[in-house]
């Protein structure tokens, strides 16, 4: 993992991408025990290039190929790990890559999405993989109730949330 | 120790040595799957299902 997130650090400083935050089961690890993962989902930011409104991710995937990355599917292996680079698709997951938190890796800089926002997505995303993340992240009291309802509020979540307590928590907490 | 005791421990350990132990499960996951374990385990397990269904 030092190897890869070395290799994204160098990528930001760059210039190929801006502000990222891992996300996922990794992101998740940060607050939690570990959970078996086999890939990496890095939430990046990407320079505004001219005025079109598609985002590619081309330059991401040239710049590691030609520094030895290898394509898998929707992956592409750095330093033994499969990463998805994953372009906020939203508000919420835009404001994850903002307020992600700073921490490192065996010496190494890197981002990790809050845990109110790592929650807040796997609630938005809805798989049971998902709602098994969110009531480990409760089990657990890694997460800012406060936080979290202002964040559910303003992303328009609260439908969804109501629906988790109904079905996962026996009503509202 | 109770799960949610060995859980809450894992929890408090540091970025890095989780992602140490993650590294750890997903190299036995390769291994496991390398091996075709998973896939025999499963062949087993859907015979056993077949015959208990007979």
């Amino acid at each position: 993992m030092k190897a890869t997130l070395e290799a994204i650090n160098q990528m930001q400083a760059d210039g190929v991408i801006g502000k990222y935050a891992i996300g996922g089961a990794v992101g998740a690890t940060f607050y939690l025990a570990p959970a078996a993962t086999v890939d990496l989902d890095v939430f990046v930011t990407l320079p505004v290039a001219g005025t079109g409104l598609l985002v590619s991710l081309s330059p991401i995937y040239e710049y590691l190929k030609s520094r030895g990355g290898k394509a898998q599917d929707e992956y592409i292996v750095i330093g033994g790990w499969p990463v998805q680079f994953l372009p906020p698709s939203d508000d919420l997951e835009q404001d994850g890559v903002s307020n992600a938190v700073s921490t490192t890796v065996e010496g190494v800089p890197t981002w990790v999405m809050s845990a109110e926002h790592l929650v807040a997505i796997a609630l938005k995303t809805g798989r049971p993989k998902d709602h098994n993340r969110i009531l480990q992240f409760l089990e657990q009291d890694a997460v800012e109730r406060k936080k979290l309802g202002r964040i559910i509020e303003q992303h328009s979540l609260t439908a969804k949330w109501k629906q988790f307590e109904l079905r996962f928590l026996g009503g509202p907490r | 120790m109770s799960k949610p005791k060995l859980r809450a421990r894992m929890a408090s350990l540091s970025f890095s040595e989780k992602i140490k132990i993650l590294e750890k499960l997903r190299d036995r996951e390769e291994a496991i799957v390398a091996t075709g374990l998973r896939r025999k385990a499963k062949q087993v397990s859907d015979q056993a299902s077949k015959e208990s269904s007979k």
